[in-house]
């Protein structure tokens, strides 16, 4: 009888809930960890489509530096406009650029480019996968003994390694450029002592980390949103959940490593 | 040598979706499978081609296993010509061994085998139901496979394309002499191209036979399959 009672309890329905939670993550997880296995047993022996890969870095670029661009162009220009006046009124003008380019550098240009990508790739690799799981065509490439994980992820995850350290350089060089604008207009700092106190600033260290940092954030991307795609069931409705799950999962999932390049690298 | 199934058994969640059932196809034959929507027809496809695994059972092929969906599933963003040289560009037994000449001369006799010359350059969805499923029989009859798998080939076509998607089941049969199995739930697609026919109801082998011994009802599943009745030993909610 007590059982009985403790399975109307508020606590136990909770608890059901997070059980249920807790199923779905470790699935999810386990199935990325799988999925990671799969592709890098092909990446290490060199068993890469390289006709597939160039086209898909070459999508990766053009679909991606636009947005990147505008995005991390556009928050460096608004924390410039902000900052600027405000140091110089502090007599810290000389400071201005390095403050931007390192904020750029250690932290903005790749976060927010990793938010654009994952809107603009990760979410279209995630339907695209999915969309071909649930009309069968992962299968019939089965039947035709073409092997999905060769011609499907290989070069999607690795045009992600590839790419988004390129678009993220360029984004970056873009934001300063915007932060250089913007100060000079908006509280008349010259480019020269903009520009000085970025060499001043910047550490070659902080570049190789950032670089290295969207190679890792393009791979978790493209990772996550093709084994969203992959896992996807159920005709329309299925595409649309894989695709929010790649989105989300992607998501916390940048942030989260975001998080522990911060404390390992600069604790 | 065609297909032989022995003793299949495939679960799902503890569930016998295929329970031991056996039968086979020689070659140039064509093998109906009928049973109402989740009796385990699109399984034992599935099953044969390796798509699935089996718990226990055994299947015995020879050659390339062709499968054509029930959807046609051609590559959406790939155009004809890339669907149906698919398998000879990117298979890793076959990478490089074709040249675009004979890529080009693959493709357009496959194409015209399905009736369809010079759409090599359209997409699938330039194309209508019916031509999509007809390009899905080229790409999948490419490496000139022994064994032919069609679910539900004529599923959603209007009766006239039927008969010209029935038609040409039968003309890839002559042509390639493979075994195929046809899943379909048409009286018309048994009559017009198969050998012989199963039903399978509720995993298991219910009827085996001729198309005419189907159509003399002499069983009370095949009186139920061919009158499409709701009353007899087959419930379509059976749980
Ligand atoms: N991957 C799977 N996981 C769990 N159950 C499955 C799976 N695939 C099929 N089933 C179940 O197995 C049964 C047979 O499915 P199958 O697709 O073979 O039926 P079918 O005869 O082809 O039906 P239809 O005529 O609707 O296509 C169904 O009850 C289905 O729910
Ligand atoms: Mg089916």
């Amino acid at each position: 009888m007590e059982r009985f009672y403790f399975k109307n309890t508020f606590s136990y329905k909770i608890l059901l809930v997070l059980q249920e939670y807790l199923t779905v993550f470790l699935t999810t997880l386990g199935q990325i960890v799988i999925m990671m296995g799969r592709v890098f047993k092909r990446i290490i022996k060199l068993d890469v489509d390289i006709k597939e890969l160039i086209y898909q870095c070459a999508r990766f670029g053009v679909s991606s530096l636009p947005i990147t661009l505008s995005i991390v162009g556009m928050s460096s220009i608004i924390v410039a406009t902000q900052v600027a006046g405000e140091m110089i009124k502090q007599g810290g003008g000389n400071y201005v650029g390095m403050f931007v380019s390192l904020l750029l550098v250690r932290e903005e240009a790749v976060i927010m480019s990793g938010f654009a990508i994952i809107y603009m790739i990760g979410s279209s690799l995630a339907s695209e996968i999915a969309t071909m799981k649930v009309t069968d065509q992962i299968n019939a490439m089965r039947v035709l003994k073409v092997d999905p994980i060769r011609y499907l992820f290989v070069p999607r995850i690795l045009s992600g390694i590839i790419m988004m350290p390129l678009v993220v350089i360029v984004a970056t060089l873009f934001g300063i450029i915007g932060g250089a604008v913007s100060s000079n207009l908006s509280s008349g700092l010259s480019y020269r002592a903009f520009f000085d106190s970025v060499w001043f600033g910047l550490y070659v260290r902080d570049m190789y980390i950032s670089i290295f940092k969207a190679a890792v954030f393009g791979f978790v991307i493209a990772l996550i949103s093709c084994t969203a795609g992959y896992y996807a069931s159920g005709g329309a409705k299925g595409v649309g959940d894989a695709t929010t799950k790649a989105v989300v999962w992607s998501f916390i999932a940048i942030v989260f490593i975001d998080m522990i390049f911060a404390i390992a690298f600069f604790f | 040598m065609g297909i032989q199934v022995k003793n299949l058994v495939k679960e799902f969640d503890n569930k016998k979706v295929i329970d031991d059932i056996s039968f086979s196809v020689n070659d140039g034959e064509i093998l109906a499978i009928v049973g109402f929507s989740g009796s385990g027809k699109s399984t034992v496809l599935k099953l044969i081609s390796g798509l699935l695994t089996q718990d226990s059972g055994e299947i015995i092929t020879t050659g390339d296993i062709a499968m054509v969906f029930q959807y046609s599933a051609l590559f959406d963003s790939l155009n004809v010509f890339d669907n149906i040289s698919f398998a000879l560009v990117e298979r890793k037994d076959l990478r490089k061994k074709y040249t675009q000449t004979d890529l080009e001369r693959v493709v357009k006799e496959k194409l015209e085998l399905v009736g369809l010359s010079g759409i090599e350059d359209k997409f699938p969805s330039e194309l209508s139901g019916g031509m999509q499923k007809r390009v899905s029989f080229a790409r999948a009859i490419v490496t000139e496979p022994q064994i032919i798998l069609y679910d539900e080939p004529t599923a959603g076509l209007d009766p006239i394309s039927s008969t010209l998607i029935e038609d040409y089941i039968v003309r890839l049969k002559k042509e390639t002499n493979a075994a195929s199995i046809v899943v379909t739930h048409q009286m018309s697609t048994i009559k017009r191209t198969a050998d012989k026919v199963i039903m399978l109801y509720n995993g298991k082998i219910v009827f085996a036979g001729t198309p005419e011994e189907l159509q003399r009802e002499e069983t009370p599943y095949t009186k139920q399959f061919v009158n499409a009745s709701l009353d007899g030993p087959m419930k379509m909610f059976a749980e």
